[in-house]
């Protein structure tokens, strides 16, 4: 513990230091009420004031240097009842919230991860979507994330860790208590990895297909927007595209519904749109999240990097829906992307060489354009943006 | 088993009755070691067929070879007894991935397709790498979407029938035209003037000849429309007589060059005389060739039967007209419209019209008149 300093120094610093000094001194106060083994009531009220100092940034500051503190609060949060895990998982979740703790965190307890996973694969655990966020917050930083995939894989030789996570994404009973919708944006982080995303592609399994339903979840944007996040990643594997636009996976219908509205189309245009889009009831709402949206749109362009990709989602009418949704859409970002799809769709076909567009290389030149392009593009967007105002999400 | 009835009040007899249950295993069910042996001699399951069916060893092939041929026994039936069967083995041992595999094929077959899809799940969670689960899910998954996209082509489909239907009913509901149901008993004296609703089914039929009232874009209505000629017991068939169109322009048509039943040649269309039939007075009204369909159809005394206007065609002066007209009541047209407000624009040229056919014909003025 820090004393005042002695003599030198403004008196603001010092006054700095002495509420430092307070500050600590309550913390390490508190510890003793956290510790497993100490009176159920006490502990709870602890928990609770805990909970609130994660509240604020310096509060959250202040803990993250107590590492005892951290390591008893980790083991509140998987304890079972009566000791307060709930106030104590969710104090972990606005903790994990700021990635420049995660560093004291993860010191405090390794093993935190690990025994966060259990919770949320426990069908049992009343706290599981707790757990599911702190470890969606946590795993939104690369150190953590590649830690708690490698338990992932490591859990079984047939991967069980990942499949039980897919499998309670996307059961909706699986556990009765919570409804886990962190799932989703948990998933969509560890999609970052490629080994997830191997898994998740894996041809021999059923494991994608199981997750298109989902961008028509309508109970949850959270849940909605981390399956969708989470295709839009395995997007990237282009080796992957044929199979994925193929009918084994048939992953466009489930990109386009959800940006489809009621508009009718003609008998010619309808069947020439996939089987999941025609006859649409008059009724039809669009994903209401413009930043789904986007990933939605950003998807379908990382799927038309082939020339028989975009081949294919020519075929499959998407001009069609785009075409309906660019006359719709009131954000200008996704606009944007949603016009830069269709200009691919509907432009030349791109010279020899160039037939994949994530591998092609961009000469230094060109390069140099594009960006300029880019920057200019921004700077009208921004002012677009500023001239009307749009609430942060 | 033996046929002793224990009394189930005595508990040492039902113990009794329920240690023999556990040393004889039920015969007519599977048996948990040799199930899936058992399984193999169901024809629907067997991998491959006997070269001899020996009635003995295989009772059911034997039985269903005799009545292989027998059309009426549905497929359906049997892949719901298998599923049965599946679903018992299940009880047995739930984790039996063969049963699953077969169950979810029986859904398949039976065109469950959201059961088939969910009991792949379930095997999936067994043995994630099934291959026949995976591709009677994908088959499953893909006629489920099919199957959804049929029920909404359905729907939509019968929302537009609806909305049409309902445009036709309002635009006879505001013409104050009158409608007579087929249903309508002959002995009644008035025609059936019940709600304009219940013709709404009939507006979705067309009739024989595949004629159907209908709207265009302007909202002007086209009727089909039957013109019988009594003298011959012909008939002609106007499939979409448009409701602001005279009858002298489609007589005009119709009789540009003589029908093969005019044997006399005589119809032509400046000599035809036009009435409709009051059914319920049994009276004929003749109807001015010049007046439009929709002029006649509001005659207050006009009826659309069938939601097909009929009107009768002879030759005036003609000795058959003079004969059919006999002995009945008809009520001449007269050169002022009944309606005295006309409904629609059109209505107003003919109103002009009128003075030259004053001034050519010679009117009756009288209102009834008994042809002598």
């Amino acid at each position: 513990m820090r004393g005042p300093g002695a003599g030198s120094g403004l008196s603001g610093e010092r006054g700095l230091l002495e509420r430092e000094a307070g500050a600590d001194t309550e913390a390490a106060e508190l510890l003793p009420f956290l510790v497993p083994g100490a009176r159920a009531d006490l502990q709870a009220a602890a928990a609770q004031h805990v909970l609130a100092l994660t509240g604020s940034g310096s509060g959250r500051t202040l803990l993250a240097g107590q590492a005892a503190l951290l390591r008893a609060l980790a083991e509140l949060a998987v304890a079972p009842a009566p000791a307060p895990s709930r106030d104590a998982s969710r104090a972990l979740v606005n903790l994990a919230a700021d990635p420049g703790l995660h560093r004291q965190l993860l010191a405090a307890d390794p093993e935190l991860p690990t025994r966060l996973l259990s919770c949320v694969l426990d069908p049992q655990w009343p706290w599981a979507e707790e757990a599911a966020a702190v470890l969606a917050n946590l795993t939104r930083e690369l150190a953590p994330c590649a830690a708690l995939m490698e338990k992932l894989m490591a859990a079984e030789p047939e991967r069980l860790g990942l499949e039980q996570l897919v499998n309670a994404l996307c059961m909706p009973s699986y556990n009765a208590a919570a409804p886990l919708h962190y799932l989703g944006p948990l998933l969509s982080n560890l999609s970052q990895q490629a080994e997830v995303r191997a898994f998740l592609l894996d041809p021999d399994r059923c494991v994608v297909q199981r997750l298109l339903p989902l961008t028509q979840y309508t109970d949850s944007s959270v849940r909605r927007g981390g399956v969708v996040g989470t295709l839009r990643n395995c997007c990237f594997e282009h080796r992957h595209h044929k199979w994925l636009l193929g009918p084994q996976v048939d992953i466009l219908p489930f990109l386009l519904l959800p940006l489809a509205g009621p508009e009718e189309f003609s008998e010619e245009e309808m069947d020439r749109l996939p089987i999941d889009l025609q006859y649409l009831s008059p009724d039809k709402q669009r994903e209401p999240d413009a930043d789904i949206r986007k990933m939605l749109i950003e998807a379908i362009m990382l799927l038309t990097a082939t020339a028989p990709g975009r081949q294919q989602i020519r075929d499959q009418g998407a001009y069609l829906i785009l075409r309906e949704l660019y006359n719709w859409e009131p954000e200008a970002d996704v606009r944007m992307a949603c016009e830069k799809l269709i200009q691919v769709l509907i432009g030349d076909e791109p010279e020899a060489g160039l037939e994949n567009l994530l591998e092609v290389q961009v000469p230094e030149d060109v390069e140099r354009q594009l960006q300029q392009l880019d920057q200019q593009e921004q700077l009208e967007l921004a002012q677009e943006l500023r001239g009307r105002s749009t609430s942060g999400t | 088993m033996e046929s002793s009835e224990p009394d189930p009040a005595d508990d040492t007899s039902m113990d009794a009755f329920l240690e023999k249950f556990q040393s004889q295993p039920y015969r007519g069910g599977f048996r948990e070691d040799q199930w899936e042996e058992e399984f193999d001699k169901i024809p629907l399951f067997m991998k491959k067929a006997p070269s001899e069916i020996d009635p003995k060893e295989f009772p059911d092939l034997a039985c269903l070879q005799s009545i292989i041929f027998d059309d009426e026994r549905s497929p359906e039936g049997n892949f719901r007894s298998a599923l049965n069967d599946v679903l018992a083995a299940r009880k047995l041992k739930p984790g039996h991935l063969k049963a699953i595999v077969r169950g979810a094929m029986c859904h398949l077959e039976l065109k469950h397709f959201a059961e088939a899809v969910s009991w792949c799940d379930e095997g999936l969670q067994i043995d994630a790498k099934e291959k026949k689960l995976l591709e009677v899910r994908a088959k499953a998954d893909k006629l489920k979407r099919m199957e959804e996209r049929d029920l909404r082509k359905a729907r939509l489909k019968e929302k537009k029938e609806q909305s049409q239907n309902e445009a036709l009913l309002q635009a006879i509901k505001a013409r104050n035209i009158r409608l007579v149901s087929e249903a309508v008993d002959k002995d009644e004296d008035s025609a059936s003037n019940g709600p304009i609703e219940i013709f709404l089914d009939g507006l979705s039929s067309e009739n024989p000849c595949g004629a159907r009232l209908s709207l265009d874009n302007q909202g002007r209505l086209s009727w089909p429309v039957v013109f019988l000629y009594p003298e011959y017991a012909q008939s002609d068939f106007i499939s979409a007589f448009h409701e602001d169109s005279r009858f002298i322009d489609h007589l005009m048509v119709m009789f540009s060059e003589a029908p093969s039943w005019d044997s006399e040649q005589k119809y032509h269309p400046d000599n035809l005389e036009v009435y409709f039939e009051d059914e319920d007075r049994a009276e004929l009204y003749q109807v001015s060739p010049r007046s439009t369909l929709l002029q006649v159809l509001q005659h207050p005394r006009y009826s659309v039967k069938a939601l097909t206007p009929a009107f009768l065609v002879c030759v005036g002066s003609s000795p058959f007209s003079k004969n059919y007209l006999q002995g009945k009541r008809v009520h001449r047209f007269t050169a002022l419209p009944w309606s005295e407000q006309p409904w629609s624009p059109s209505l107003k040229e003919d109103l002009l019209q009128l003075p030259d056919e004053l001034a050519l014909e010679t009117p009756w003025l009288v209102d009834c008149v008994r042809v002598q």
